[in-house]
């Protein structure tokens, strides 16, 4: 039989980060499987994000990354060195993987996502160039730092961004989860059944400065519903979100019976992520979902503001909607102007502007994602073809060099 | 063959000489009553030994609630009829080694008779005899040693027990060599913020890597408070205030998190602060340098600390038990000889200080009733110190209008005084009828070499004996008890020497540190009691990880043999190899281990 070298070179894509990261690692990792269709590909990813991740098409296997775990273990070396504990560590990284990838991709400038990667293959491509001692950036590493400190101009997305730390150039289609038929529980299973539109309204945020007021959301949920056509809303959110939906159902009319479902904590991510597919629109502030939601085909409208930016985590794909404050607390929200993207996109192009906000829409293109104003021109150039040749160029440098 | 003579001739397999003794010993202290289940169970005292109902299961429960670790030897105290011990030794592996403390043979003669034993009778080794020879069966059946106690059984010698114990901790303090990081956390203000000092001094004197989270630097705005006149208002700040001040010392803990967290008396930490650091694993003690009858908070910390150390005995040990304490020790107060020692005075600093009788400290009521019957006697009698305000028949003797005096001014009288009272303070009159504790003044008197006459405590007699201090039993009795020892001053002079060697011998602050820390060692013998053994220090972990872990065995062996080396060190010097470093898997194991290290102790 002959020997099939590609399947011995395995490769691990590591992502360690929040699930909105996850799910932006997604084109990557489409793009290096699409690269080399017959070398397996493996995602080493946060053990609670695991499922997700075996939603990623042809993944081979999924590693869970078990933080706590490591906690405990660090945890009990604290003030000594415990020999058992250390084979106990070996003991979790042979289950892992027996014999070592020959390459892994590290998506975090995280030491350790480059311990993980360090620890799992051969050789390790992300943002440390020469190690988990040397600080030294790789061409994409550098770039995404220069973003992080001064904003800039930037236009390319953090998804894409990824690509490039991987070696490889954007999908030319926006991937998709491989979602499979997953049963929903109790009254959730009537999501998306009925006719007309569903929107999933993602009532917390990862962090508290990114939480859209509990008013706003019942002003919001009223016009929605106040439209004559046939709409059901389903409030979206975890378990710490609960106590902020049940004071959203409070507030709103007894009018709006039978046409809202509460699914806040209770859901699995699958679970959640059948939701969103089944749902139309999926609208809030929360990055995660609203990336989870473009992954399975559902519209994303994000209120985007504190440190959120749509050019570079606005959601991924094309027919996007993103509203982007101008300060880091808006003052006043675009409600009826949102709920008219959704009653009908097409004459969101030619709404009037919002004080404090400015509307854009997503696209793709050779370069990956691109996020463009409605109703005026970008005051800002496209340079991604430029950057994407020059960090090529650096980056092939310094393998030749190598 | 009954199950007594089956037993016995088991026993006499293994241990002969206990076997023997046994047969001797007769029977007797256990009432055996059967329980529900048809087991035989016990009384004694009139109390039950083990359960009335299910002594098996109770046993079993028991078991499953000790902890063991890897290495250690399992000392049980508490006989009975064994139910517990059968159930730890299925409970434990066969590696473990059980040393059972037999103080009182008839009970065992009593657990003989009862049931026949199974083969796990052949796994306990038997420390019986003499204190000091179960001492010395237990020190020598390998450490580190974890004890256990089935209190039901134990309660029966509980003198016995506390014995071995004591005899124990002297063992660890003696072979006690490793360094500890110890945190202590002092208080805003107030008479333990010198104890405070003296226990800093003390444990760096024993070579611990200490570090004094001072709260003294805050009094000047915590005594602010003091003036607000709304005692409303005043009391909500003191308590935020505090409540503060916890946070800071959560703060300054998480930067460098210690082996041991060391209150001294009114520290400011608060009840969720400490229930935070034990969720954390930080292991905390608090030595109560207070009476516990006056001041009275220790009753909403008692839960929060692993260790108390207070310095009454019963009944403050049990109330503070009662209050959800798990562990309270006796630990008596001391002196700093560094400090408290025999000091040459000018004769212009004998004139100052000097006086026949003289008396350094507060005015309490007992003490303004006393000391007017000192006023207007042949004899010279300065009163020294603050709060004396309104007693006007001792404004012929305070000296320096009343004014607080500093610890060294306060040697200086000691030094130069040739009968110093030592009159506990009190809130009635007289002396305290119920008074217990000795205070720091005697031991710190004792090390000046100063002669001291001071009213009678129950627990002196343990401290210094009658050949080292002269005690007052009644008010009434002292004048005359000044006059006659003035009447005798080199009765005076060797009492007050045999005092000095006393302390010196016994209680200084290093003695109490020595005890505190080895108490602790024997109660957490993996954690303080393994740092003071020595078995973190640099050599022993290489020993320890060369076999599996070669490259951890070399990156250990950089560190000088005899220091104590830990995760974060241990990354540290992998670290330092520089940018171009090459790394073992096992260095990286151990720098992602210390990347989640560097955020366990999230306190604040």
């Amino acid at each position: 039989m002959q020997h099939d070298e590609g399947a011995t070179e395995r490769r691990l894509l590591i992502q360690l980060a929040r699930l909105g990261d996850l799910v932006q690692s997604l084109p990557a990792f489409v793009s290096l499987t699409a690269r080399d269709p017959h070398r397996p590909l493996d995602l080493l990813c946060p053990a609670p994000l695991a499922d997700i991740a075996r939603l990623f098409p042809n993944v081979g296997h999924v590693l869970p990354w078990n933080g706590e775990q490591w906690h405990a273990w660090a945890e009990s070396f604290a003030g000594e060195f415990a020999r058992s504990r250390l084979c106990e560590v070996e003991q979790y990284l042979t289950e892992l993987t027996t014999e070592p990838y020959k390459m892994a991709y590290v998506l975090n400038h995280h030491p350790r996502a480059t311990l993980a990667g360090t620890l799992l293959a051969i050789e390790v491509q992300g943002p440390n160039l020469r190690g988990p001692l040397n600080e030294e950036l790789s061409p994409w590493a550098s770039y995404l730092r220069h973003i992080a400190q001064t904003r800039s101009s930037n236009r390319i997305h953090l998804s894409d961004t990824f690509c490039g730390l991987c070696g490889v150039t954007p999908p030319s289609v926006p991937p998709h989860l491989r979602l499979s038929s997953i049963d929903l529980p109790g009254d959730l299973a009537e999501v998306g059944i009925s006719a007309g539109q569903w929107i999933a309204v993602v009532v917390g945020a990862g962090d508290a400065d990114r939480s859209i007021p509990q008013s706003v959301w019942i002003e919001w949920i009223s016009t929605l519903l106040a439209q004559d056509s046939p709409c059901g809303v389903v409030l979206i959110g975890s378990e710490r979100d609960k106590t902020t939906a049940l004071a959203i159902q409070d507030g709103l009319s007894p009018m709006i019976g039978g046409r809202l479902w509460d699914a806040t904590g209770r859901t699995t991510l699958p679970q959640l992520a059948t939701i969103l597919k089944r749902c139309h629109w999926a609208v809030g502030a929360d990055t995660g979902p609203l990336h989870l939601a473009a992954s399975v085909g559902t519209s994303a409208m994000g209120f985007y503001f504190s440190h959120a930016r749509v050019h570079e985590t606005g959601p991924y794909g094309q027919g996007h909607w993103v509203w982007q404050a101008d300060c880091a607390k808006p003052e006043a929200w675009p409600i009826q102007a949102s709920v008219e993207v959704i009653r009908d996109p097409v004459s969101a192009m030619q709404q009037e502007p919002v004080a404090g906000w400015s509307l854009w829409q997503s696209h793709h293109d050779e370069w990956g994602a691109i996020f463009r104003p409605v109703g005026d021109s970008d005051p800002q150039e496209d340079q991604r073809s430029a950057v994407w040749h020059q960090l090529t160029e650096q980056h092939l440098s310094l393998q030749g060099m190598q | 063959m009954n199950s007594f003579e089956i037993n016995i001739s088991r026993l006499a397999q293994r241990d002969p000489a206990l076997a023997a003794a046994i047969r001797q010993s007769g029977r007797g202290t256990l009432e055996i009553v059967p329980a529900r289940t048809g087991m035989m169970s016990a009384r004694a005292n009139g109390r039950w030994i083990h359960s009335a109902y299910d002594p098996i299961k109770e046993a079993q429960a028991w078991a499953e609630s000790q902890t063991h670790q890897e290495g250690e030897t399992i000392v049980v105290f508490g006989v009975g009829l064994l139910y517990h011990v059968e159930a730890l030794c299925a409970r434990l592996p066969r590696t473990v080694t059980i040393v059972l403390v037999v103080s009182d043979l008839r009970v065992l003669a009593d657990a003989a008779a009862v049931r026949t034993w199974g083969d796990w009778i052949d796994r306990i080794s038997w420390a019986w005899g003499t204190t000091e020879a179960i001492s010395e069966r237990v020190a020598s059946a390998g450490h580190p040693l974890r004890l256990v106690t089935y209190a039901p059984a134990a309660a029966l010698h509980a003198d016995d027990h506390r014995a071995i114990e004591t005899a124990l901790q002297r063992r660890v303090a003696t072979q006690a060599g490793g360094q500890l990081r110890i945190a202590v956390v002092g208080p805003i203000y107030g008479g333990s913020l010198p104890i405070t000092r003296y226990v800093v001094s003390a444990l760096e004197s024993l070579g611990h890597d200490v570090r004094w989270l001072d709260h003294s630097v805050h009094a000047t705005s915590y005594q602010q408070l003091e003036l607000l006149k709304n005692s409303q208002h005043r009391l909500a700040l003191q308590s935020k205030y505090a409540e503060m001040l916890s946070r800071v010392t959560m703060a300054q803990l998480a930067e460098d998190p210690p082996d041991l967290v060391l209150s001294l008396a009114q520290a400011p930490l608060i009840l969720p602060a400490l229930e935070h650091l034990r969720r954390k694993k930080f292991l905390t003690a608090m030595w109560f340098v207070e009476n516990y009858r006056h001041l009275t908070y220790w009753q909403q910390l008692a839960a929060g600390y692993d260790f108390w150390f207070v310095i009454q005995q019963e009944p403050c040990i049990a109330a503070l038990k009662r209050a959800g304490a798990k562990d309270v020790r006796y630990l008596p107060m001391a002196a700093d000889p560094s400090l408290h020692r025999p000091l040459e005075l000018t004769k212009e600093e004998r004139e100052e200080y000097g006086s026949d009788v003289s008396f350094v400290g507060a005015g309490y009521a007992n003490r303004r009733e006393i000391f007017p019957r000192l006023v207007g006697h042949d004899w010279t009698f300065k009163l020294w110190g603050n709060e004396w305000e309104g007693a006007t028949g001792l404004t012929s003797v305070l000296q320096r209008n009343g004014a607080r005096v500093d610890t060294d001014t306060c040697q200086k009288i000691f030094n130069a005084s040739s009968v110093n009272l030592n009159l506990h303070s009190w809130a009635g009159t007289g002396l305290d009828p119920e008074g217990d504790f000795v205070n720091p003044r005697t031991f710190e008197l004792a090390a000046c070499g100063a002669f001291q006459l001071a009213d009678r405590r129950s627990l002196m007699p343990d401290l210094l004996a009658e050949n080292e201090i002269a005690t007052l039993s009644s008010p009434e009795a002292l004048p005359a008890e000044i006059t006659r020892w003035l009447h005798e001053p080199a009765q005076r002079v060797a009492m007050a020497a045999q005092a000095r060697q006393r302390v010196l011998a016994e209680h200084t602050y290093q003695h109490r540190m020595r005890d505190l820390l080895s108490r602790i060692g024997v109660a957490s013998p993996d954690r303080i009691g393994s740092i003071l053994r020595g078995d973190r220090q640099a050599e022993t972990l290489a020993v320890a990880a060369a076999e599996p872990f070669p490259s951890v065995a070399s990156v250990l062996r950089t560190f000088p043999s005899t220091q104590r080396v830990e995760l974060k060190q241990l990354a540290a010097q992998i670290r330092s190899r520089g940018p171009m470093g090459t790394l073992s898997r096992e260095d990286l194991m151990l720098l992602m281990l210390d990347e989640y290290r560097s955020e366990t102790k999230d306190l604040v």
